[in-house]
């Protein structure tokens, strides 16, 4: 009997590890610094994929919010009936680090799009090969 | 040139195999993924809305809402502090930009894109709104619906341009007060049991949200509104999620407007040349 389950998390978990060689190798080898920022906030992305992944297994599907709480609705909830709530639910403590971590990350790339806009207006271009040469008065 | 890339493709490779070889050799993959390397999950979830073990509660059914501002809300604090140094950083490189309204582009596009913009103008900022108050019953809060909040800003920027946001009142300096305002806000809801405890001779301490038997001063979690009957508000995560929406729609909105100003706004800005 083939595990299905082990081939399908397998390919998912080979899939996002490929993504991240790909954007180390261009994050490497592409001149353009818009490339760079793109591949960079790809590279995020998939960090934080992999990251709410660990926290999911099969069986395990709901948001771990407990479910029918509302404002005016909130009766005492004990121990047994969160303790099979728990089974169900995925592990939060992943989703916690990547609610931070989207924010920071889309704030840090504003800051790097300030950055290469003002490159941009003093050199007239983001090639990196070309930014070298002029900033050292090489080429015009 | 092709040699050199063909090096750092090979590198980069191995970079990943390392990395592989280190989540599956310390078991933090295991493939498929198993119930039992769940402990400390079951923990959050079992406590957090534990009325039989109020000692340790946040009195918030949300689990990453109350992990986020409760039991490890430092990190957030200082995690929002990076936020807010990132984003006045990026101000920091064009910080002479005047606005000047008259230059501003007022065009936009299309006469559909722009009635269709207007329409979702109203929607989305209603849900983010719901986003960050919902923030401790439902999935979402405070960073989440700033978010959300920034994508309006942004949609407008684009389809109707930065003058129609500018004349509405957006400018640089109240944005960054609604900014500065929401970090006040935090640091006074993260200050306050504290304070209260030191004035008052008990123990109290940095971020603490609910009572605990040691350190009996705390938010509470209910508050008695006439008609509607008791309202659940979770203690602080409440007003932190509140706060924290004005600060991440208010300056990644800023960020977005400065942004958008003419190429020439941007190089007097600067100081370039």
């Amino acid at each position: 009997m083939i595990d299905f389950s082990a081939i399908i998390w397998g390919y998912i978990y080979m899939v996002t590890i490929g993504i991240i060689a790909m954007t180390i190798y261009g994050m490497a080898t592409r001149p353009n610094i818009v490339k760079k920022l793109i591949l960079l906030s790809i590279l995020s992305d998939t960090g934080n994929l992999i990251a709410v992944m660990l926290g999911v297994h099969s069986g395990v599907i709901k948001p771990p919010v407990f479910p029918g709480i509302s404002f005016t609705n909130h009766e005492e909830v004990g121990s047994d009936v969160l303790k099979e709530f728990s089974k169900s639910a995925v592990d939060p403590i992943p989703q916690v680090l990547v609610v931070t971590a989207i924010v920071i990350g889309l704030a840090v790339l504003v800051f790097l799009g300030y950055v290469s806009l003002l490159l941009y207006q003093k050199y007239g271009t983001l090639d990196v090969r070309l930014l070298e040469k002029k900033i050292k008065g090489e080429a015009k | 040139m092709k040699n050199k890339e063909i090096l750092l493709g090979v590198l980069a490779g191995l970079i990943v195999l390392a990395l592989v070889y280190l989540l599956v050799s310390l078991a933090i993959i295991i493939v498929p993924p198993q119930e039992d390397n769940r402990w400390l999950a079951s923990w959050f979830l079992e406590t957090t809305y534990n009325s039989e073990r109020k000692e340790l509660w946040s009195a918030s059914p949300e689990v990453v809402t109350s992990i986020l501002w409760d039991y490890r809300g430092l990190d957030t604090v200082y995690e929002t502090s990076v936020f807010f140094f990132a984003i006045i950083g990026g101000l920091m490189l064009v910080r002479s930009v005047k606005i000047d309204p008259s230059k501003l582009g007022i065009r936009g596009m299309s006469v559909i894109s722009k009635t269709v913009t207007k329409i979702v103008l109203v929607s989305i900022p209603v849900v983010a709104v719901s986003v960050a108050l919902h923030g401790h019953l439902t999935p979402g809060g405070g960073f989440q619906g700033g978010s959300i909040f920034a994508v309006a800003s942004l949609l407008a920027i684009v389809a109707l341009g930065v003058g129609f946001l500018y004349r509405r009142g957006w400018s640089k300096v109240r944005l960054l007060g609604f900014r500065t305002m929401g970090l006040i806000i935090i640091s006074i809801v993260i200050m306050a049991v504290f304070i209260t405890g030191l004035t008052i001779g008990a123990t109290g301490y940095i971020m603490q949200n609910q009572w605990k038997p040691w350190a009996p001063i705390g938010y509470g979690y209910l508050i008695n509104l006439g008609l509607l009957g008791n309202v659940l508000y979770s203690g602080s995560l409440i007003f932190l999620n509140i706060a924290e929406f004005l600060a991440v729609s208010a300056g990644l909105s800023l960020a977005f407007i400065i942004m958008a100003l003419p190429r020439e706004e941007l190089i007097k800005g600067g100081d370039l040349e």
